[in-house]
């Protein structure tokens, strides 16, 4: 544990650097062996330093919070055990009293002003809960983001020349048009894509407007579905292209709708034991005789008809019920 | 409020405008087209009943003067109903003879469709 504890303070030190080189920092302590000297090298330069790389500060104190914590357990042993979801179960200003403790606890391990550095890890704790739920949220534009990403395009005048001729062709096809310059894709040419890189966050979603599902006034005048008749005449211009025809078709119910489902039509939500299990139709039938034996038939066939819906089936059932109904009289007589 | 009034009759009218203006084509290629439409058309009504009709008259089950009592109602039916009377005809010339079924056009429309490239995925065979 004490190596992995190294190796993330490692990393924390040439993260620091950057920063450390724009900032008056304090006197560097002596380059110590100890873990806890190192601890206090960082805990000593964050504090001076002009927060303005934010998000590195964040991570700094988080992973700190937790080493110090990781360090109370094990020498000390004071067992207050920060656990990882605190930061995510706290909603709002109250921060937890077990991140309060481990910033005293911090706070009494640095020789410097203990009130004070207590005061500030505990403002700095809290911007960084406001941050981090800000973030959840997906509220924070950072610009450095968004500018990164972009790049200068550079026009050679050379190059200039050849796009505008690019756009006039004078050359005739065979049927006597001019031949267009190729268009490229819209996605742009260069390396970079449309799709690639972070969510920047600069657009709000457009929240979803809830229709009134109310109708107070009663049915609408005649004049007003005139009127709205008028408009959806004008409105619905002929279409202008192949693709605009076919999805009229297709609203219309002429074209099918791709990709083809084959159950287009039909909906039968029925389970399979009502399609095979029909016997329970068959109660107003005779149960001897040759009438039984028939629809008996009937029944096996159908329950082994997957092309019928359940009501269609039924519906053949019935029919010959009624049949048989005005041929008991004939049937008597045999 | 008069403003979603329109709008939701706006919606209606739209849906139904359609229909009832837009004619549809009202001309067969010829007469005998037509006669086959309206065979189809009783077919299609009569399918189902047809079908239980014949089911108790191909039956060795049923008593015979019962089946016999079904061949009678089944002679009652219009004549047009029965599916043995329609003709597969072309869909564009009406022709009755020479029609490939899985494009429903005769033999010299389908040629001169596929010579001019628009029978997709047609091709002169050469082997």
């Amino acid at each position: 544990s004490t190596s992995s504890v190294l190796s993330t303070e490692k990393d924390e030190s040439t993260a620091s650097k950057d920063s450390t080189t724009e900032v008056a920092s304090k006197s560097q302590e002596s380059t110590a062996e100890t873990p806890k000297q190192k601890l206090l090298d960082i805990i000593g330069n964050m504090k001076v330093e002009v927060s303005y790389r934010k998000k590195l500060q964040q991570l700094k104190t988080r992973e700190i919070k937790k080493q110090a914590t990781n360090k109370l357990e094990g020498p000390d042993g004071k067992g207050s055990m920060l656990q990882k979801t605190t930061e995510d179960t706290q909603r709002g200003k109250p921060l937890s009293p077990e991140l309060v403790e481990a910033a005293s606890a911090v706070a009494s391990f640095l020789p410097l002003n203990k009130k004070q550095t207590e005061s500030e890890l505990i403002a700095q704790l809290r911007r960084h809960e406001e941050t981090t739920d800000k973030q959840k949220k997906g509220g924070t534009i950072n610009i450095r983001n968004v500018i990164s990403e972009m790049a200068v395009k550079r026009q050679s005048p050379a190059q200039r020349g050849v796009r505008i001729s690019n756009r006039i062709s004078l050359e005739l096809d065979e049927d006597g048009q001019r031949i267009k310059p190729e268009r490229l894709s819209p996605q742009s040419s260069d390396s970079r894509s449309l799709k690639v890189g972070r969510r920047l966050n600069i657009f709000t979603k457009a929240s979803t407007e809830t229709e009134n599902a109310l109708k107070t006034v009663s049915s609408p005048t005649i004049w007003d579905l005139e009127f709205a008749k008028e408009i959806a005449a004008i409105t619905a211009q002929p279409p202008r292209n192949g693709f605009e025809e076919m999805i009229q078709w297709t609203k219309e119910g002429i074209l099918w709708e791709f990709p083809i489902d084959n159950e287009a039509g039909m909906e039968d939500n029925a389970e399979f034991h009502e399609h095979i299990f029909l016997e329970k139709h068959l109660e107003d039938f005779p149960k001897q005789g040759p009438i039984r034996h028939f629809m008996e038939l009937v029944i096996c066939g159908l329950s082994k008809n997957p092309y019928l819906s359940v009501k269609q089936k039924i519906e053949h059932i019935e029919w010959f019920q009624k049949y048989f109904e005005e041929k008991k009289e004939l049937l008597q007589e045999i | 409020m008069a403003a979603s009034v329109l709008g939701w009759a706006l919606r209606a009218a739209r849906q139904v405008s359609p229909a009832p203006s837009l004619p549809s084509r009202s001309y067969y290629v010829d007469w005998r087209m037509l006669r086959d439409v309206k065979r189809r058309k009783l077919a299609y009504e009569y399918a189902d009943e047809r079908l239980r009709i014949n089911a108790i008259r191909k039956n060795t089950i049923l008593p015979k003067e019962l089946q016999e009592v079904a061949d009678k109602e089944i002679a009652d039916l219009p004549r047009d109903s029965c599916p043995v009377r329609i003709r597969n005809r072309c869909v564009l010339t009406s022709r009755p003879r020479g029609v490939k079924r899985r494009w429903r056009l005769s033999r010299i429309v389908f040629r001169h469709f596929a010579d001019h490239a628009q029978m997709s995925g047609i091709q002169r065979a050469m082997w």
